[in-house]
């Protein structure tokens, strides 16, 4: 019996071919399925099922408090502040981003000098830290040395040094515009690389017809960005209304609330206040109100891709 | 095109360049602040060439500072995330392009979710967690952390760089009696390897560049990078001290300036292949 079962093959390989190489396919993916379970899948649960709670952070202490604190939340001033201000912060330095990409791009799509070194540069921004530029520019902003203040003091255009991250409405301001510098790179990149693929038989076509620069402009290139500024606007709408780092480090969410966004309430509630179940509850609340760009973005690449392949 | 006319050129060159050029502005006075000697920081009106170059500063930073600590935790935490996503992402990717099984569109649709997904929403459950198995305060809570950003963006990237290697190249192979497995190591890994160098700098920036975990997880000096290290002596010090901090600023941006010097065309390639192109 035994060496009957031995001259047997083994019962793997009598699969056949494509169940052995779903199987190793299955076998391949297999760290990741169990990474993202372990690391986000059970994480994301667990953050719903948190916020059902009331705990404190220091001594991890929890009582069930069902869904009272999306109640408290959703009936005290803070999520509504924080809503707007997140609101307000998102399509200030996104409009921003994008109106400047494009023009940058544009200009950098010209034939000038040391084309290639004046894009790396451009694209400096995009890729140092987050901590480093807020270092830069909070030197910039500040009041007696900063280099800013000098500046439009000196060409008349203020008479008083600017208190730029401590003062309404200059705070938001200050984080949407150093937003934007700090994001607009990855705007130009992309449409430049659009604007490399456009035929210049259309530019040629229109030219014939008569329009001018800024007709061109309209009819041409724009409608041929549409599709990747869809794209560009509906990561960087994500991405933007998830922004902690910028935030929290140039004006800690201050003064007085005012730039306190989303993602600041969350980490405020669960390290500052020390009320996690809340802080979870807060969480799910911004990832609800994301769901929304979310599914828009996983729908448009499914279309793209199913139509695409 | 015609070739434009040269007053036109000159125009268009003046006014790119000095878009540029006000562009980086910010960090070309990061490092002339980090050379100025001290005395010079403060005059007024600010001088925009240092009268005298210093590197006071730098050793100042190196010596009486924790910064080659950061600088250190930073690199292993950076490289030991870069490594770990890469080796799986490389598997994972290969087997969502080229494989099939029950559950493939569905994860790959997943992978796309979490690589949108917030930090935040995730941050309070992986903190109890860290804390319940007795990670808190090392590099190893970060790099496990790390993964729930860099795991999702690493197969998305490598996805998009292996869907455009042309299946025909592998079928040969497997024709020819090469194994699976075979054939993934001669055929595809050679073909995919400027798509994983592209991904594998990309993760490292971003390992690199984070904040918010290395501020919630970690709280000693021993295990901090160098974002909260650094911010750290920001927060931390009586009268903050500019010149040691620009010092820093551009330190941190080493490894940056290094890649973007002579890797510059796989950061490029990744953008075309992540997320715009889908």
């Amino acid at each position: 019996m035994t060496a009957l079962a031995a001259i047997d093959p083994a019962p793997a390989t009598r699969l056949t071919l494509s169940a052995r190489y779903g199987l190793l396919g299955a076998l391949l993916i297999a760290p990741t399925v169990l990474i993202f379970s372990a690391v986000i899948v059970y994480p994301l649960i667990s953050a719903i099922y948190l916020s059902l709670f009331s705990i404190f952070t220091l001594t991890l202490e929890g009582s069930w408090v069902g869904l009272d604190n999306y109640a408290t939340l959703l009936q005290g001033p803070t999520f509504w502040n924080a809503l707007g201000n997140t609101l307000i912060w998102t399509i200030g330095t996104l409009t921003l981003q994008i109106v400047f990409g494009v023009a940058v791009a544009l200009l950098l799509n010209n034939n000038i000098w040391f084309r290639s070194l004046a894009r790396s540069l451009v694209l400096f921004p995009y890729f140092i830290s987050t901590v480093v530029a807020v270092l830069v520019w909070r030197w910039l902003f500040n009041d007696l040395y900063g280099i800013l203040n000098h500046l439009l003091v000196r060409s008349g255009l203020v008479d008083m040094p600017v208190n730029w991250l401590g003062e309404m409405p200059n705070a938001m301001a200050s984080i949407i515009f150093v937003g934007t510098w700090k994001y607009f790179p990855f705007v130009v990149i992309a449409v430049l690389a659009r604007l490399q693929t456009i035929p210049p038989q259309l530019y040629e076509a229109a030219r014939v017809d008569g329009a001018n620069a800024w007709a061109r402009f309209w009819d041409v290139t724009l409608p041929q960005l549409k599709g990747v500024l869809i794209v560009i606007i509906l990561l960087r709408t994500i991405w933007d209304f998830k922004e902690f780092d910028l935030i929290y480090l140039l004006t800690g969410g201050g003064p007085l609330n005012h730039t306190q966004t989303l993602p600041l309430v969350v980490y405020q509630q669960a390290f500052g206040l020390n009320q996690m179940g809340m802080a979870a509850a807060y969480s799910v609340m911004m990832m609800l109100v994301m769901l929304v760009f979310m599914s828009a973005y996983l729908y448009r690449t499914r279309r793209a891709r199913s139509a695409g392949a | 095109m015609k070739p434009a006319s040269f007053p036109r050129q000159l125009l268009l060159n003046v006014a790119a360049w000095a878009v540029v050029l006000a562009v980086i502005f910010p960090l070309v006075w990061m490092v002339v602040t980090s050379v100025k000697p001290q005395a010079e920081l403060f005059r007024i009106p600010p001088s925009f060439l240092p009268d005298a170059i210093t590197f006071e500063h730098y050793w100042r930073l190196l010596a009486e500072t924790p910064f080659l600590t950061y600088f250190r935790n930073s690199l292993v935490l950076a490289v030991s995330t870069t490594v770990l996503v890469i080796v799986v992402a490389t598997l994972g990717a290969y087997s969502l392009v080229r494989f099939s099984y029950p559950g493939r569109e569905t994860l790959a649709q997943l992978v796309l979710f979490t690589y949108l997904l917030p930090s935040v929403v995730l941050i309070i459950p992986l903190y109890l967690m860290m804390v319940s198995v007795g990670l808190a305060n090392t590099i190893a809570s970060l790099v496990v952390a790390y993964t729930t950003f860099a795991l999702p963006y690493a197969l998305w990237l490598l996805r998009s760089f292996m869907a455009g290697i042309p299946e025909d190249l592998e079928s040969a192979a497997l024709v020819d009696g090469a194994s699976r497995i075979g054939a993934f190591w001669d055929v595809i890994f050679p073909q995919a390897l400027p798509g994983i160098i592209s991904t594998a700098l990309f993760t490292f920036i971003l390992a690199w560049n984070e904040y918010l975990y290395a501020l919630v997880l970690v709280n000693s000096d021993q295990a901090r990078p160098l974002t909260t290290g650094v911010m750290n002596m920001l927060i931390t010090s009586f009268n903050i001290e500019w010149s040691l901090l620009m010092a820093a600023s551009v330190m941190m941006s080493l490894p940056l300036i290094v890649i973007f010097t002579f890797l510059q065309g796989y950061l490029t390639s990744g953008f075309g292949a992540g997320g715009v192109k889908g």
